[in-house]
């Protein structure tokens, strides 16, 4: 299953709808006999991709009659979406994996500090954990949506599976809603330190301090860390949209559209899923003085200077001075 | 063994909906659920064809395909039934459907889905006995007592056949050659990838 | 595998017994399931898999350990009879299965009768008697209601007579039930009694009656199986008559019949036409004419046939020769060729037959195109002879044929004896009561013998000024038994008239349209009736087969029979001694079994004698017995049903003794009069003496020419038979001893009984005599009637609708004169349809609105918008209107429209949903006609008593249609009127 086919396929359909409705009438006029050219299931079907017609009840779901493009979106689910997922997110922990063995922990060079700097504050950090917490359940219940039946089935029961499955889609479904506003809010939050600049390319172009030694000047978010950024904003929109489509369906798209939707929601999932994956090697195990950025909130002031030479200095031209660790809280 | 299958002469329907209330008051369907119904083409035009269309109870069902948490099974007869006590609810076998038979109720504040109802071929739920909480859930197994299903035998016109595949097959090819035309078996090339003449 | 088939015990289901049955019926397996059971095909494959067990009796929704009892009753919808077979538990009516043995519908349904079984739950239906207290519903109790309805009757009947209550029946009461409101009204002392075949067939009945004899379909649903050529004009039987299709298109396979329909919308009947004719709404005449033009021109009529059994057909041929194609295709749309081709099948590939309903009948000139269709048929000897062809009238209601026949009805007695002393005599003999009784009842004899107001115009003859009503006073009061009130044309006027009444009351399993429209605040009393499934009865389908239906369930909540209503206000009005007389009452409930007997005791002239209700059983419960085609019994079949027709179809000649076995097809010369055979029929006199260019006179007969059915002892045509013809023959020696007893009583002695007629003699010995002993039949054998000449149009002209879209052809074809009273009211159509060119109608409203019926719903509507497995299928009142006019108005599909037509007060508007589809062609529109509860873009669902309300409301496309009348009948004209549509 290709995604742009399926597309093509609709925008086909509309096209040669259009095509008929036009036609119509004026041969409607001409033949008396109805019953002559009746309508055959394979013309149609070679026509469109799906055969809608009238019916009464005012749920217009019910007026198509065959969709076989079913069995595209059921090939994709079954085959292709299986594949991108696996090979997205085992590839990727596969590779981190083969990185952490050759490069290790990222140090911090001049060793800590003692001092540190605030580098999250508490509203950030908790919009942070809100939508990473949510991210986590919903990606598996997501996964035991896609894989479930593969892995987990085969090891319990059919009812406990069932359980399982149902918790996890009362999840998915209520968890959208705190992970939809935490997006928001990061998009909102962060959007000024991440507009891509000139300065990004020179810090991909000098391995971002993760592949090397270098340490490329960078302000408050750097290249990766702004990659990430959209790719949270980009993708969480799309799982979103694509996810609320797939909640309430046929409010203005048929099914068609809630196929590609699930789609969409599909390989953009397994990607960010994979995404985050790096996103979370970086923040933990991946680099020394990482996570207390997002865990205390105050960073090391030797770990900034490393990897946010710019940032660091900023904020220290603004007079908020980096406190010694030693020092007793007040 | 018999295979079980639909068929909607198109050139006999007539929407009467009379399979569509026949499934409602055999099983009691509930308002919104629509285990049967029927799709006018061409509506109004020359060549316009009503087909009446439920659960085709497909050879190699993509319904019981992409459900994540298997809950289909083909009965011996080739009818696909699934278990409510598994379905989550999740919609997937509608997005597979290629005849939309799937429907869900609307459940919960903000109306998701509930458990998936279709079409049962008269053929009841998982237990297979006419118990008032098997009625609850799938409706009467007519199979069980010897009969077909209802839309099927009230027909209006004898439109839709339901039956083991070979002798509806039958039936309608010796219609087809007695009226010297057809619109051929709707359905048939999707559902259980093979059709007849006509 | 989850079905554990093999763990049960085998027994085969209600199907393979009624396959097991049809074996033994003459029919073999393989046979009916080509012929019909499709589904039963599967059941082949069932049957020969070690499964089934018995319907346990904790089956479906029957509580545990009850028994489970099938009975058989008739679908309560349409015409066409449907058998309903219900399984009923503890009193719970908990399952339906097909009715496989039916010859009519060998268990097929359409939406409304696969899902009958709703309205014995009813949800919606009204629980008690209720009455407005100032304008709020209030429960009461039957012994109040009936105390209070009666006494105000009575009060009514000091002040302003008897003739200002209306009694408005009901085609789906039981022939008892009709027949009970009709004696009723008798009783009471009034004429103005009728029912909805007024809005129906009444045109029909007008114009084939006057045509060759008697008013009702010729053949029969399963005859047309054998036809070649069928037209369908004016009527959507796929919507209106599902099951008819199932005999319609089984016809059409096995024939390679023409199947053509002739309407001004692409219905889903027309979609499974081999020919479709578009027509302008109201112009059948111009195109049947268009027909016989090339029909004549071509010499395709049937010379024989017209010289020997039609009378006048030259005045047609001078008619018809003004209708060249050029002009048919100017005033009809049609073009030339196509008319060329449909006429050429018509007459050539025979038998052919034309069906049709309401889109020929609800006209102002609706009599005149029935007339037009039998001239069809007789030019091209289409009837009376033979299978396969005839006029296929569908009718309406599940009883519209039998409520009509028993005479619910404003210019007839019970069985078209008519409103003359001899009838008024006949009857009272029947009934046992004097006939100087009656004439006391009325106040005035003048008054008996004078036709009642149309249920079509009631409200104006509640409205009007006194002095333009020909009665005693002005309607003060309508007693309904189950009748719509949305059915009827100009509701706006109809919501002022209820508004005016003195008393309504309304008995309907639902409040109905009535309860909600004209704000009444008092005098207004709601009965529960109840349905057909709580009550026992005969009907008559469309082809005049009767079927005895017994009570699936007890009356509901505290619904009564329609019979025993009628007792408690016959009792409260102390009517009852002389009303029951001959009939068996318990716990106030008439038995129904009598009450058809004593039909059969004075139905001679229709043939309603035969039928007697033990008959009828035994033909119910052997329905497996008879053929699909030709809805026969074997000779071989029990006894007491071998040789007989299905249902007895009338007219079922003689005593129940004679054992006729019903007519299949009237008129049939094929068949000898024993067998069902029959003549057209010596109505209208011996001879007429017709006018000559010269000035001078000639008498000329219209009895047949050589033409007599078969084995008959007279081989010419003949007269009607009375006691003193006989004699003539020498044939009343034939007569026993009794029967010649009961001819001279009734005739007042032997020297005065030579008037006692085939119709009037009680002892059925006339007909027996001639039916029997000499094979001819007693209402004589005569021409039919290609010019009536007793009618407004002796010969049908067209004439354009009152509201027509066409104003340029209203010099031409006006309408008829306005007439001072016609059944008691002013006509004023003339009038109107020239106002309306002059002040441009057609130009502020300029699409034809036109009308009909959903599979969903029947009649009014109020039941089947209360059944939930119906309501859901049809939502919101809508209009058809074609992509062209509704681009023009920018109306996109589904979205809501306001309608308004010419009559409508100014700014009101219906609220309705746009269907835009090229069903209907440019310039038409196209509404049903069931909804109500919506009035002028008002909600009246608050107005409803609670819980009483339909699931679905609407607009009525008869709030928006307006003034029109047939003068011969008072019909209304829903079918060709003007609207004008924009989007909301």
């Amino acid at each position: 299953m290709k995604l742009h086919t399926h597309i093509r396929n609709i925008l086909g359909a509309f096209a040669v709808l259009l095509a008929l409705t036009v036609a119509m009438p004026a041969s409607a006029q001409q033949n008396t006999n109805p019953q002559s050219q009746s309508v055959t299931e394979e013309q149609l079907l070679r026509e469109l991709n799906k055969i809608t017609g009238r019916i009464t009840q005012p749920n217009q779901t019910l007026s198509v009659l065959e969709q076989p493009a079913g069995r595209e979106w059921r090939e994709f689910h079954q085959v292709t979406l299986r594949w991108i997922a696996a090979i997205s997110i085992v590839g990727v922990l596969a590779l981190l994996v083969i990185f952490y063995l050759t490069r290790g922990m990222v140090k911090i060079e001049g060793g800590r500090s003692g001092r540190t700097i605030m580098r999250f504050n508490g509203f950030e950090r908790f919009v942070h954990w809100m939508t990473a917490t949510c991210f986590i359940i919903l990606a598996l219940s997501g996964l035991n949506i896609t894989f479930g039946k593969a892995i987990l089935l085969p090891i319990m029961s059919a009812e406990a599976f069932t359980a399982i499955s149902q918790w996890g889609k009362y999840f998915h479904n209520y968890l959208s809603f705190p992970f939809t506003i935490g997006t928001i809010m990061i998009f909102l939050m962060w959007v000024g330190g991440n507009i891509p600049n000139k300065m990004d390319v020179e810090w991909v172009k000098r391995g971002g301090g993760i592949v090397g030694k270098d340490h490329p000047p960078a302000a408050r978010f750097n290249g990766g860390q702004k990659m990430i950024y959209w790719i949270v904003v980009i993708g969480g929109a799309a799982v979103a949209i694509t996810g609320y489509i797939l909640m309430f369906p046929f409010y203005g798209t048929t099914v068609s559209g809630v196929q590609l939707a699930q789609i969409i929601h599909g390989i953009v999932a397994a990607l960010f899923i994979a995404a985050m994956l790096g996103h979370i090697y970086i923040g933990t195990i991946g680099m020394e003085g990482a996570f207390e950025a997002m865990g205390t909130g105050e960073v090391d002031v030797n770990w900034a200077k490393e990897h946010h030479k710019l940032w660091l200095e900023e904020e220290m031209g603004k007079g908020s001075s980096a406190r010694a660790k030693a020092q007793p809280a007040e | 063994m018999a295979r079980m299958k639909f068929l909607c002469d198109a050139d006999r329907c007539i929407e009467c909906n009379a399979c569509v209330t026949a499934c409602k008051n055999e099983h009691e369907v509930p308002w919104g659920i629509n285990r049967r119904r029927v799709v006018t083409i061409n509506d109004g035009q020359p060549g316009e064809r009503s087909v009446s269309m439920a659960c085709m109870h497909c050879t190699d069902a993509p319904c019981a395909a992409v459900c994540p948490v298997n809950c289909f099974f083909t009965t011996a007869d080739g009818v696909v039934l699934h278990s409510k006590d598994l379905c989550i609810g999740c919609g997937y076998c509608f997005y597979a459907c290629p005849f939309g038979a799937p429907q869900y109720p609307r459940v919960g504040n903000f109306g998701s889905r509930g458990k998936m109802d279709k079409c049962t071929f008269c053929a009841g739920g998982p237990n297979p006995e006419n118990t008032a909480a098997n009625y609850a859930q799938y409706g009467t197994n007519r199979l069980s007592e010897g009969k077909l299903p209802l839309c099927a035998e009230m027909c209006s016109t004898k439109a839709l056949l339901a039956g083991d595949g070979d002798i509806i097959a039958k039936i309608y090819k010796e219609r087809v050659a007695k009226r010297g035309y057809g619109s051929g078996a709707w359905g048939w090339k999707t559902a259980y990838r093979e059709t007849i003449a006509g | 595998m989850l079905i554990k088939r093999t763990e049960r015990e085998a027994r085969r289901g209600q199907l393979a017994v009624a396959l097991a049955g049809n074996t033994s019926g003459g029919m073999n397996r393989r046979t009916f399931l080509r012929r019909s059971g499709l589904a039963a095909g599967g059941l082949a494959a069932v049957g020969a898999l070690p499964l089934a067990g018995a319907r346990k009796a904790e089956a479906g929704i029957a509580p545990a350990g009850a028994k489970v009892t099938t009975t058989k009753a008739i679908c309560t919808h349409c015409s066409v009879g449907c058998t309903v077979v219900a399984e009923v538990a503890n009193g719970v009516w908990v399952g339906q299965e097909p009715g496989y043995n039916s010859p009519i519908n060998r268990g097929s349904h359409c939406a409304k009768g696969a899902s009958v079984r709703e309205i014995v739950h009813g949800d919606r239906r009204l629980k008690y008697p209720m009455k407005l207290v100032n304008g709020q519903w209030t429960r009461i109790s039957w012994e109040t209601a009936i105390n209070e309805i009666g006494d105000k009757l009575e009060a009514i009947r000091q002040k302003s007579g008897p003739e200002s209550v209306y009694w408005l029946g009901s085609a789906k009461s039981s022939n008892e039930g009709a027949y009970m409101n009709r004696k009723f009204a008798a009783y009471w002392g009034t004429n103005n009694v009728d029912h909805q075949a007024r809005i129906c067939h009444s045109t029909t009945v007008a114009g084939v009656a006057n045509t060759w004899g008697y008013g009702a379909m010729t053949n029969s649903y399963n005859d047309i199986r054998t036809s070649k050529t069928v037209i369908v004009m004016g009527g959507n039987p796929a919507e209106a008559h599902p099951v008819s299709l199932f005999h319609l298109l089984t016809g059409k396979e096995e024939q390679k019949q023409n199947f053509i329909v002739i309407e001004p919308r692409l219905t889903r009947t027309a979609a499974h036409a081999n020919e479709f004719v578009r027509i302008r709404s109201g112009t059948d005449i111009p195109v049947i004419w268009g027909m016989l033009h090339h029909i004549f021109k071509n010499g395709w009529e049937d010379k024989e046939f017209i010289q020997q059994r039609v009378y006048g057909m030259d005045d047609i041929r001078k008619e018809v020769d003004k209708w060249t194609p050029e002009e048919v295709e100017r005033v009809t749309g049609v073009p030339g060729e196509q008319l060329k081709r449909v006429a050429e099948k018509f007459a050539k590939e025979r038998p052919s037959t034309l069906v049709w309903c309401m889109g020929a009948t609800q006209h102002t000139v609706g009599t005149a195109n029935v007339r037009a269709f039998c001239i069809l048929l007789l030019a091209t000897g289409n009837v009376g002879q033979g299978t396969g062809n005839g006029a296929n009238i569908f009718r309406g209601h599940c009883n519209v044929q039998g409520a009509t026949d028993i005479g619910l009805d404003i210019v007839t007695l019970p069985l078209y004896y008519g409103l003359a002393e001899g009838a008024w005599r006949h009857w009272s003999r029947v009934w046992e009561t004097d006939y100087d009784w009656f004439v006391q009842r009325f106040g005035d004899a003048k008054m008996m013998g004078t036709s009642g107001i149309p249920s079509t115009r009631w409200f104006d003859a509640a409205l009007l000024p006194k002095d333009q009503v020909a009665q005693k006073d002005i309607l003060k009061a309508m007693v309904i038994f189950g009748h719509g009130g949305n059915t009827v044309t100009r509701m706006p006027k109809a919501a002022e008239g209820i508004a005016a009444l003195d008393l309504l009351v309304v008995a309907d399993p639902h409040p109905t349209t009535w309860a909600v429209l004209g704000n009444r605040k008092e005098n207004t009393y709601l009965l529960p009736a109840a349905t057909q499934f709580e009550s026992a009865g005969s009907r008559v389908a469309s082809n005049r087969s009767f079927q005895w239906y017994d009570p699936v369930v007890k009356p509901i909540f505290e619904a009564k029979d329609d019979l025993e209503i009628m007792y408690l206000l016959a009792k409260k009005l102390g009517l009852e001694d002389k009303m029951f007389k001959n009939i068996k009452v318990t716990n106030n409930l008439p038995l129904a079994e009598d009450v058809l007997r004593e039909i059969n005791r004075g139905g001679f002239s229709t043939g309603y004698c035969g039928q007697s209700p033990e008959r009828l059983k035994a033909h119910m419960q052997h329905q497996e017995k008879f053929d699909l085609v030709t809805l026969r019994a074997p000779k071989d079949a029990p006894a007491e049903i071998a040789g007989d027709y299905y249902g007895l179809p009338w007219p079922c000649w003689g005593t129940p003794e004679l054992k006729h076995p019903g007519t299949h097809r009237l008129y049939n010369t094929t068949l000898h009069v024993m067998d069902g055979g029959g003549t057209f029929r010596a109505r209208f006199g011996v001879e007429r003496e017709e006018k000559l260019p010269d000035g001078t006179t000639r008498k000329v007969s219209v009895l047949a020419d050589g033409s007599f059915s078969e084995g008959s002892e007279l081989k010419d045509g003949y007269t009607e038979f009375n006691y003193g013809v006989l004699k003539k023959l020498g044939w009343d020696k034939d007569l026993t001893d009794a029967e010649r007893a009961t001819i001279e009583k009734i005739g007042g002695g032997p020297d005065k009984s030579d008037g006692v007629s085939w119709s009037t003699d009680l002892s059925g010995g006339i007909q027996r005599v001639c039916l029997k002993v000499h094979g001819v039949m007693h209402y004589g054998n005569a021409k039919a009637r290609a010019n009536a000449w007793n009618l407004p149009d002796p010969i049908p002209v067209h004439r354009e609708p009152i509201y027509t879209p066409r104003p340029d052809l209203v010099a031409k074809y006006p309408t008829l004169p306005d007439a001072k009273a016609q059944f008691r009211v002013p006509n004023v159509g003339f009038s109107i349809q020239k106002a309306a060119v002059e002040k441009g109608i057609a130009k502020q409203f300029p699409l034809i609105c036109t009308s009909g019926r959903l599979v969903e719903y029947e009649g009014g509507g109020e039941e089947t918008r209360s059944n939930k497995w119906l309501a859901e299928l049809q939502q919101d009142s809508f209009i058809e209107i074609n992509p062209a006019d509704a681009n023009d108005r920018g109306i996109k599909d589904g979205q809501w429209v306001f309608v308004s037509g010419p009559e409508m007060p100014e700014g009101k508007v219906c609220r309705v949903k746009a269907l835009v589809t090229p069903r209907v062609g440019k310039g038409t529109t196209w509404m049903p006609f069931h909804f109500a509860g919506w009035f002028m873009n008002e909600d009246q669902r608050s107005k409803y008593p609670q819980g009483a309300d339909p699931i679905v409301l609407g607009e009525s496309v008869n709030t928006i249609n307006g003034y029109g009348y047939d003068p011969v009948t008072g019909m209304q004209e829903p079918k060709a009127m003007l609207c004008q549509v924009r989007a909301a």
